[in-house]
């Protein structure tokens, strides 16, 4: 079968700090992919505490861990079946959240993860990972695999800074290929004297790949009501860098006026197989 | 204050060092010495000694120490030993030791050990809290620096802070150090150390504060194991009446082990609009399994504004179990304090944040004074 030879993209969202956006850009980037019609699965290995499924307001949906059960069945477990389905007007994309018991995530091994990850990747365009921020086993399994790691780095205070630098210089040590590895400034222009410029001479060696916008009001807007910015007709600057962010990982030219409706929220649908 | 030595030692070659270490030392006298304990119980009181060193490499050394602290109520027992025993240590401070050391030592190592038991001595009522958050970004490195800080000029007495956030430890940015030795050589060399030895290890911030900065590279964490790591909290009471430990976010062996041995552990949060307080309340429930939770377990809530009292309160309604402390959302104070390498403490003079980290470290040594005998 064709299917099988098909290895969807994988994009990695990590970072040697908290808070800085892993969840809500990994997100809009599943939900912006999808709106162009990708077939998409967001999966959360933030595993103790991730936030996927609170910030999409989708509580309760399939887990990596019950994913991770089903292929240690059989391997072969279409988990497209499984994932539950975050549909939005007429944008839809699979999520697999972060388990429901701290016990089954602690005791969650890397290798289940991988096999989930490799598993998804011959069904979907691009499989999106939110992780944690520490280079444990799991993420390093995760890094791995990816196609393109997402870097993500706020600039607020010096510790932050360090870790930053320290994150980028172990990541450099794992010898991936240099385009692998996307360094994006998110929360740009946040309350902070440090200079971004300084950063990226003096820390990264290197300019940043992209820059978000500090939007405090739109990301808490979209947290609160579980719609991503992406979906939803607004023109603040972050949604269009978010836009621009996918548009470059996509190699599309990003149009300003991509216009659509304002879509309205499909209840349930969480379990349809829209993509099977 | 002069020292009256008597030495209890059945080793007759450490006994001849000993003694010769004492008489080296200006301060110090050789009251008498021993090579049987219960000959120094007979005799001992007619040299009037105010300092007793105690050969513990014996069966039943928790007992002789009982038997010469009753002997000897004005005198302080310091135990010593061949090596470091962590698990009996306890038992001699119960039993009223008031230090431990290894055996052979030299004048200076002998000078320094008793200057710092004389500080803070091995006391059973040692403080161990650890700061535990569900995820990152909860305000704790800043509140464990400035309130290690506090508890050193509230109380004057000795307070160590650990960071074992192993892979992105900030401690020492905090404190704006530049560590000689890091958790990391502490952790590798802990079996052959004793409390004095071991304090050389930790950076000294003020005369009675001092941290142990972590790892300098995030692939050195698996050079922590965790027994060593336990030992290394273990002997840490030895040395400081409080220990304060900054731990990774979330469950791992690390931030585990450090709750385990804490007498209490901090769960924080930081407040910021989303699933945080969600987060706390299934942390906390991983420590259901504690009898003592009530006591043990403590939670604290950073970034509050209005940082009232009232505000406390509602908190703790909402969240069906007491809050312990907020701490106000002071960025711009507590962001510019780290940026300049100075704790927020020091900064901005009676601010909101010093004040509540104030009273929080007021808490912690009245509920010490409660609990002291
Ligand atoms: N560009 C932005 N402008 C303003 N606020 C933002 C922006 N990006 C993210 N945020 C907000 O910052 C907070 C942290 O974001 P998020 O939870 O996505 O970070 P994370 O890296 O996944 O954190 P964690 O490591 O704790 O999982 C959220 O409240 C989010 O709404
Ligand atoms: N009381 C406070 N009010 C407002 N901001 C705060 C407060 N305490 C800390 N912060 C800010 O929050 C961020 C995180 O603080 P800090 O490094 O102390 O947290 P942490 O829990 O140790 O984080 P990490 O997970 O990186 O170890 C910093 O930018 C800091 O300036
Ligand atoms: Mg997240
Ligand atoms: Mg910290």
């Amino acid at each position: 079968m064709i299917e099988d030879k098909i290895s969807g993209v994988v994009i990695t969202f990590f970072s040697t700090a908290s808070a800085v956006g892993k969840t809500l850009i990994s997100i809009n980037m599943a939900a912006e992919l999808a709106r162009q019609g990708y077939r998409v699965c967001l999966a959360d290995f933030d595993l103790q505490f991730g936030d996927v499924a609170n910030y999409l307001q989708m509580q309760g949906s399939t887990t990596v861990y019950n994913a991770g059960q089903r292929l240690a069945e059989n391997s072969d477990y279409p988990l497209e079946e499984l994932a539950s389905v975050c549909t939005y007007n007429d944008v839809s994309f699979g999520v697999l959240a972060a388990p429901e018991e701290l016990s089954q995530a602690y005791n969650f091994t890397a290798d289940t993860a991988e096999r989930i990850v490799n598993r998804l990747r011959m069904h979907y365009d691009y499989v999106i990972i939110d992780t944690t921020s520490m280079f444990s086993v799991l993420n390093l399994t995760l890094l791995d695999l990816s196609t393109i790691i997402t870097f993500l780095g706020v600039v607020d205070f010096i510790p932050t800074i360090k870790n930053m630098k320290i994150g980028n210089e172990t990541l450099q040590s794992l010898n991936y290929d240099a385009n692998k590895i996307r360094l994006v400034l998110n929360r740009s222009d946040s309350a902070t004297q440090l200079s971004i410029r300084e950063v990226e001479e003096k820390t990264l060696g290197s300019s940043f790949y992209h820059v978000l916008s500090n939007d405090f009001h739109a990301a808490n807007e979209s947290v609160q009501t579980g719609i991503p910015l992406v979906l939803r007709k607004n023109n603040n600057q972050l949604t269009k860098d978010l836009r621009q962010l996918v548009a470059l990982y996509t190699n599309h030219t990003y149009q300003e006026d991509a216009d659509f409706d304002e879509p309205t929220r499909k209840s349930g649908g969480w379990f349809s197989k829209l993509f099977s | 204050m002069l020292y009256n030595v008597l030495i209890v030692e059945r080793n007759r070659l450490y006994l001849e060092k000993m003694a010769a270490v004492i008489q080296s030392l200006p301060g110090f006298e050789l009251a008498a010495r021993f090579q049987e304990p219960l000959e120094a119980l007979g005799q001992g009181k007619v040299f009037k000694p105010n300092l007793i060193l105690l050969d513990i490499d014996m069966d039943d050394a928790s007992s002789l120490v009982k038997d010469f602290t009753e002997e000897f109520p004005k005198a302080s027992i310091v135990c010593t030993g061949e090596k470091w025993q962590g698990d009996s240590a306890s038992h001699f401070v119960k039993a009223g030791a008031r230090g431990y050391l290894i055996k052979p030592f030299t004048a200076n190592e002998f000078k320094s050990a008793i200057e710092s038991f004389a500080k803070s001595g091995m006391e059973s009522a040692s403080q161990v809290l650890t700061f535990f958050s569900p995820k990152g970004k909860s305000g704790k490195t800043t509140l464990v620096a400035s309130l290690a800080l506090a508890l050193a000029r509230t109380t004057g007495e000795q307070v160590g802070v650990i960071d074992a956030d192993l892979q992105f430890c900030d401690m020492g940015l905090f404190f704006n150090l530049d560590p000689a030795s890091t958790i990391v050589e502490a952790v590798r060399d802990i079996n052959f150390l004793s409390p004095i030895s071991l304090a050389s290890y930790f950076c000294e911030v003020e005369p009675n504060l001092r941290v142990l900065c972590g790892t300098r590279n995030p692939s050195l964490i698996d050079r922590v194991d965790i027994p060593s790591f336990e030992a290394l909290i273990k002997m840490s009471r030895s040395l400081f009446r409080y220990v304060l430990i900054d731990v990774p976010s979330g469950f791992c062996p690390t931030s585990i082990a450090a709750a385990e041995m804490s007498d209490t552990t901090y769960l924080m949060t930081m407040l910021s609009g989303t699933y945080e307080l969600q987060h706390l309340s299934r942390a906390r429930e991983m420590f259901q399994d504690w009898e003592d939770i009530d006591e043990r377990l403590k939670v604290v809530i950073t970034r509050v504004s209005p940082c009232s009292e009232k505000e406390r309160q509602r908190l703790s309604n909402d969240l069906g179990y007491s809050v312990e402390a907020i701490i106000p959302n002071e960025y711009k104070l507590v962001s510019e304090a780290a940026n300049a390498g100075r704790i927020a403490l020091d900064v901005g003079g009676a601010s909101l944040f010093s004040l509540a980290v104030g009273r929080l470290a007021e808490s912690i040594s009245l509920h010490h004074h409660w609990e002291a005998p």
